[in-house]
């Protein structure tokens, strides 16, 4: 999933330093689909496709001033940083902050499963489990599901969460326990048992 | 006490060596941990089963393509249905004179003649002598130049110069230069009048449709 250094990749790279635009164009292509995916998430699908594609017009502009080794994470970081700002700008839910006040992550709550139903204990083994999952994320802080898909979809490791969220190491590991916490706690209260998936 | 909140990167692979170890030392022990550590590892792979949207549009900026092509094609697009229909409106009066004459007809002045009816007066004028030109010319009976000047495409000048000469036969000369050159006058083209050519704006219009077309798959193939 993920170019290896010194790969056509960093060829590409290093041409698209330069100014070839073909080269940027190839690039962006390999990541465009992942791109989508995360700003589809984090906004839904009608801001999504102009936010991606401001992104990478905008990733091309500073092309040269770029310094880092991975287009990936730092493409990733526009995009996500342009939804953070266009989340924040909508105002519709703000009853939901961005990033809630901390509280200590071992005391957060652990939501106990329902009564055993037959129906519903395996959720994981239905589409019926990923609606709900989509359902949870939509409902978590922002900047928590922004932490989230990067670990848990497009694989990002901490320290390039922190790069691309900048923030520090400590609170991505907060934001993705608390996350994940969310979304399985949603998972419990419709029958999922947890442990079976 | 649980190390609930350090399941995650746990099982992330993100804790230092001795938090890992310390974690690993509990979960041998606890079996509430193993539980919500479980639960845990169900929801990432959850998150990471969801389907993928896909974009209706590519997302990719077109940078290598000039910025001026996108318009061009634009212009060339518009221009070509332009010149469409100017072709259609021109190809309209050109095989339907007849209407436009009519029109004329009504109201026949001695300039407003057509270019095949002065052509041939004008010929006839230059090439047979006046002399002959009154001699050809048919005798009417007095009082007939006034009937006859409504008729329509036969009252040409060359009949009025014709009635003229007959009334005022004592300076054939004159008339007959002022005839000339009355012809000559009419004989030359309007300045623009190529535009009522059909097959300019045909042409044009092929023109810019391939411009439009192949711009066009240049910005696709881009």
């Amino acid at each position: 999933m993920r170019p290896e250094p010194g790969g056509p990749s960093d060829a590409l790279l290093d041409r698209a330093r330069r100014g070839d635009a073909r080269a940027f164009e190839q690039l962006a292509l390999e990541i465009e689909r992942p791109l989508y995916r995360h700003a589809a998430r984090m906004l839904g699908h009608d801001d999504a496709e102009d936010v991606v594609q401001d992104a990478l017009l905008s990733a091309w502009k500073s092309m040269a001033s770029f310094e880092g080794t991975s287009f990936r994470a730092w493409v990733f970081r526009i995009v996500t940083n342009r939804a953070l700002d266009r989340l924040r700008s909508r105002k519709r839910r703000p009853e939901l902050p961005l990033d809630p006040p901390t509280e200590n992550d071992d005391s957060m709550s652990w939501a106990e499963p329902v009564a055993q139903d037959p129906e519903l204990a395996d959720l994981a083994a239905d589409r019926e489990a990923l609606r709900v999952v989509e359902e949870a994320l939509a409902t978590i802080p922002a900047d928590q599901r922004a932490a989230l898909l990067l670990r848990d979809v497009e694989g990002f490791a901490y320290e390039e969460i922190a790069t691309i969220t900048s923030t520090e190491i400590g609170t991505v590991k907060s934001r993705i326990h608390r996350g994940r916490l969310a979304v399985r706690n949603v998972l419990i209260s419709r029958g999922w048992k947890g442990s079976s998936g | 006490m649980h190390p609930f909140g350090d399941l995650s990167a746990y099982m992330d692979g993100a804790l230092s060596s001795e938090a890992r170890a310390s974690v690993e030392a509990h979960l041998d022990t606890c079996a509430l941990c193993r539980t919500r550590l479980a639960e845990l590892r169900g929801t990432a792979r959850l998150i990471a089963a969801l389907p993928a949207p896909v974009p209706s549009r590519s997302l990719v900026p077109r940078v290598s393509v000039p910025l001026w092509l996108a318009p061009l094609r634009t212009l060339a697009t518009f221009a070509s249905g332009a010149a469409i229909f100017l072709f259609l409106a021109s190809a309209v009066i050109a095989y339907f004179p007849r209407m436009q004459s009519a029109g004329t007809a009504s109201a026949p002045a001695p300039n407003a003649v057509s270019a095949p009816q002065a052509s041939n007066a004008g010929g006839a004028a230059t090439v047979a002598p006046s002399s002959q030109d009154f001699q050809l010319s048919p005798s009417p009976a007095p009082g007939v130049t006034t009937a006859r000047s409504p008729v329509g495409p036969s009252a040409t000048p060359s009949d009025a110069a014709k009635e003229v000469g007959r009334q005022d036969s004592g300076a054939p000369s004159l008339n007959t230069l002022s005839d000339r050159s009355r012809a000559v006058g009419a004989q030359e083209p309007a300045p623009f009048a190529f535009l009522l050519s059909p097959a300019l704006w045909l042409v044009l219009a092929i023109v810019f449709g391939a411009l439009s077309f192949i711009v066009g798959r240049r910005l696709r193939s881009a």
